[in-house]
């Protein structure tokens, strides 16, 4: 059966001369292909053939019917001539009872090379698309999925970037979904056919991207033209992956600069700065109008970059204009709204944000904050500072599910968020690292007596010891720190100092 | 001999000659209703063999359009004054009357415009043809003959020439001044001439054809066909009708064979091909009779409606036109214009 010339294979080969099925059967397959410039020229045993005319057919109904008639009866099972698409009804019904395919062609010759390909010259088929690859490589392409539209323009059929799950990008068709379950994801390359769909895969050796695979895909594809874009597939797989590799780096040096751009903004505290106002709107941030700043780290070693992907597609949306870059071990963004909004209408895009980190949270172990609504370039400033505080809290609060809004926090929650980060809590612990004698006794007592006022007797009574315990302690931690508590300046540094390092 | 023909043959005789139209030659009623007059009948009429072969005779026949003439009723002698005519010019008056065509209407015209010749039974084309120069003694090139035709308001005009394509051209200018339909004479030849350069017998064939439709009128379709001696080619119902992109008086009609099969009848004011499967299974001369199925009336062209149930029924047509290749040339589809359809692969037709 490979050996016959498929119907299916014709219609899906590129260059098929514009051949479209006019009347009769439509899975029809014929032991070989004849050419001739008119139907008198046909060989008297048709063998079950496909009969290839270049002449132009007659115009008279009955003139059709009779060289439909006459080259079914010579033993072709089809015919393919030019005009056919303008034989009427009856003739087409005609074809259709003598189980005889009628074929539309717009460029017989073509058509005819085509069926050469596909019967005679299996190479000559494969270095035809193998040159069409090399072809398309050769322009330059914006990405990936640039290059996916580069390569599938120029094979004629559908290309697609898959894993096992689904298709990750395609170009020039969509890839059947009965197809893509049928792939094998285990082999080098793997020839499918599912239903009326076919695809040819190859393994894309990618150090950043595993389980990949290229496929080149369309209906009614046989075997030679599978076996033929297997060898396509394998020539242009190593310029997807190199594609995805430059993409990659590109996006890892466009997110650094973006954060670069986001820390000296947010390092001028408000302050105009025209260098930093440049660079900001290069990149589409506007200062202006009104902001809601979030941020979004990871509670756990998260890939900033992939978070940052995540992101940047879901805000993609919520019908707002926003933006976000990574920062430190997360990613901080902004929705920008150029009239205040309605105070239901800054629920819903919180609520959209919720639903964001809800989202995020099934890839990634994130916690989320949202800062408050703000307006120009330091209402930005502000914002992203109260996101980036308040994520601290929400790093801890499983009650919220890792979310927490700004505007939803006492003061102190974030002041302490405030102190318990990287440059505070080492320089606490190493103020309070005289009190670590023993078992922390002086410590704990210490940071009971602050909470209570610092008063002896509700701190006595709070840990359980006798005032005189505690006096006691309270002197000594005084003497090993060397401070005076009656400042209340030292009060507050140790208050806080206790509350980062417990 | 002569044969009588007594009052009872004529439903036998019309339909006769209506199978003879081939789908053309115009309706026989007109004709039918002149002669019910009982008082007419009976009608002798003489075999080409009977009489003088040096007995002049002329043929008379309706051109023009034969929807018009059922409009336009002839009146009781429409061919007195252009007989008239031509026996002036010839010097000489006509004994023997015969057909112009014997097929469709005019096959009844010596009968009811006879007066008081002696009916010949011959005819110049043996079934219905469009056009003048398909006249048997015309395509025979027999010398001598006159024409004269109405010219309307009661006018005659004469031809007489040796080029037959003029004949057509100039009667037919004529006709179309006269209203589109008229009467016509051909004159200048003798019983003699119709032996060889006519189609003889042929209104004792529409007898038998009438006769033998009309037996079996109730019967199958096969049967019917049999007994006309001819074969039920398609019955089925009328699915297309097309006119051609080139001859808008041709057209195309497509009919759904009950049995499956798809079939196409090509015709002109006359049905001309049928094929069966892209196969073509008759051709002109051959008699394609097409009839409804179910009223078993004969149809015209013209009466071949969309969805119609319609069966069809090829007869042979008169033998005379396979005489010769060139006799032939002038009746073949080809000579129409249509391509492809002449030939008859005989060797597969069943028979």
């Amino acid at each position: 059966m490979s050996d016959r010339l498929q119907l299916g294979a014709l219609l899906a080969h590129p260059d098929n001369g514009g051949v479209r099925l006019v009347a009769g059967p439509a899975d029809a397959n014929w032991a070989g292909v004849v050419v001739e410039t008119n139907e008198a020229a046909l060989p008297e045993d048709g063998a079950g053939r496909l009969a290839v005319v270049t002449g132009a057919p007659p115009t008279r109904p009955w003139q059709q019917d009779a060289l439909v008639r006459r080259t079914r009866d010579r033993g072709f099972l089809a015919l393919a001539i030019p005009e056919a698409d303008g034989f009427g009804a009856g003739t087409r019904a005609l074809a259709d009872r003598l189980g005889f395919s009628l074929l539309h062609v717009d460029r017989p010759m073509l058509l005819a090379k085509a069926c050469w390909q596909l019967v005679e010259a299996r190479d000559s088929l494969t270095l035809g698309y193998v040159r069409k690859v090399a072809q398309s490589i050769e322009y330059h392409a914006e990405g990936l999925a640039d290059l996916l539209r580069h390569l599938s323009t120029s094979i004629g059929h559908g290309i697609a970037l898959i894993d096992s799950e689904g298709v990750l990008l395609e170009a020039g068709g969509r890839l059947p979904s009965e197809v893509h379950a049928a792939i094998d994801f285990g082999p080098w390359v793997d020839l499918t056919k599912a239903g009326q769909g076919a695809a040819a895969s190859v393994r894309v050796d990618s150090p950043s991207r595993e389980g990949l695979r290229v496929a080149f895909f369309g209906d009614g594809l046989d075997d030679r033209q599978l076996s033929a874009l297997a060898v396509a597939a394998e020539v242009a797989m190593p310029a997807v992956a190199a594609r995805i590799l430059i993409d990659e780096v590109a996006e890892v040096s466009d997110a650094s600069v973006s954060s670069g751009v986001l820390r000296d903004f947010v390092d001028l505290r408000g302050r105009p700065d025209p260098d930093v106002e440049r660079r900001m709107l290069e990149r589409g941030w506007r200062t202006t109008g009104y902001h809601l700043a979030f941020r979004i780290v990871g509670r756990s070693r998260v890939d900033a970059l992939q978070l940052l992907r995540f992101v940047t597609g879901a805000l993609g949306r919520i019908a707002v204009d926003s933006h976000a870059t990574t920062s430190g071990r997360g990613v901080s963004g902004w929705l920008t709204f150029a009239e205040p909004p309605e105070p239901p209408q800054v629920e819903r895009y919180i609520a959209a944000l919720r639903d964001l980190h809800v989202e995020a949270r099934r890839s990634f172990n994130v916690a989320t904050a949202v800062g408050s609504l703000a307006s120009g370039s330091a209402g930005l400033t502000s914002s992203l500072g109260e996101a980036s505080d308040a994520v601290r809290i929400a790093a801890n609060r499983s009650t919220t599910g890792w979310f927490v809004r700004v505007d939803g926090l006492g003061l102190e929650q974030l002041l302490l968020a405030w102190t318990g980060n990287d440059t505070f809590v080492p320089a606490a612990r190493s103020l309070l690292a005289p009190l670590q004698t023993g078992n922390g006794e002086l410590l704990t007592t210490l940071s009971a007596y602050l909470d209570h006022e610092s008063a002896v007797a509700p701190t006595a009574a709070a840990l359980g010891l006798h005032r005189n315990t505690v006096a006691t302690r309270i002197t000594r931690a005084q003497e090993l720190l060397g401070v005076d508590m009656a400042d209340p300046e030292v009060r507050l540094a140790l208050h806080l100092a206790c509350r980062a390092v417990r | 001999m002569p044969t009588l023909l007594e009052h009872d043959r004529l439903p036998a005789l019309a339909t006769g000659f209506a199978i003879l139209g081939s789908g053309g030659g115009g309706a026989t009623t007109m004709l039918e209703l002149a002669l019910r007059d009982e008082r007419a009948w009976p009608f002798d009429l003489h075999s080409v063999d009977d009489l003088d072969p040096e007995t002049p005779c002329l043929a008379v026949g309706f051109v023009g359009s034969t929807m018009l003439l059922s409009e336009r009723l002839p009146g009781t002698d429409p061919f007195g004054r252009l007989i008239g005519a031509a026996e002036r010019w010839l010097g000489h008056r006509i004994p023997a009357i015969c057909s112009l065509e014997g097929g469709g209407v005019n096959g009844l015209t010596p009968f009811a415009f006879a007066a008081g010749r002696t009916i010949v039974d011959a005819d110049l084309t043996g079934r219905a043809v469009p056009s003048l120069d398909q006249m048997s003694i015309l395509v025979d090139e027999v010398p001598g003959i006159v024409v004269t035709c109405d010219t309307g308001a009661g006018g005659v005009a004469l031809v007489e020439t040796e080029r037959a394509l003029d004949i057509e051209r100039v009667v037919r200018a004529a006709i179309v001044q006269a209203g589109g339909s008229g009467g016509m004479v051909f004159a200048g030849f003798t019983v003699g001439d119709l032996r060889a350069h006519a189609i003889v017998g042929n209104a004792a064939r529409a007898l038998e054809l009438g006769g033998a439709f009309l037996a079996r009128i109730d019967g199958p379709l096969t049967a019917l066909a049999e007994s006309l001696g001819g074969r039920l080619l398609a019955e089925g119902r009328v699915n297309s009708i097309e006119p051609d992109s080139r001859d808008p008086h041709v057209l195309t009609f497509g009919i759904d064979g009950s049995s499956g099969a798809l079939h196409r009848l090509v015709a002109r004011s006359e049905t001309l091909a049928f094929m069966t499967d892209g196969r073509l299974e008759a051709a002109a001369p051959d008699l394609i009779v097409v009839v409804d199925a179910v009223s078993r009336d004969i149809l015209e062209v013209t009466a071949i409606s969309m969805a119609r149930h319609v069966a069809v029924i090829r007869v042979d047509g008169p033998d005379w036109w396979s005489g010769s290749p060139e006799r032939l040339r002038h009746v073949l589809p080809s000579a129409y214009g249509l391509d492809e359809l002449d030939e008859v692969r005989t060797d597969e037709v069943p028979a």
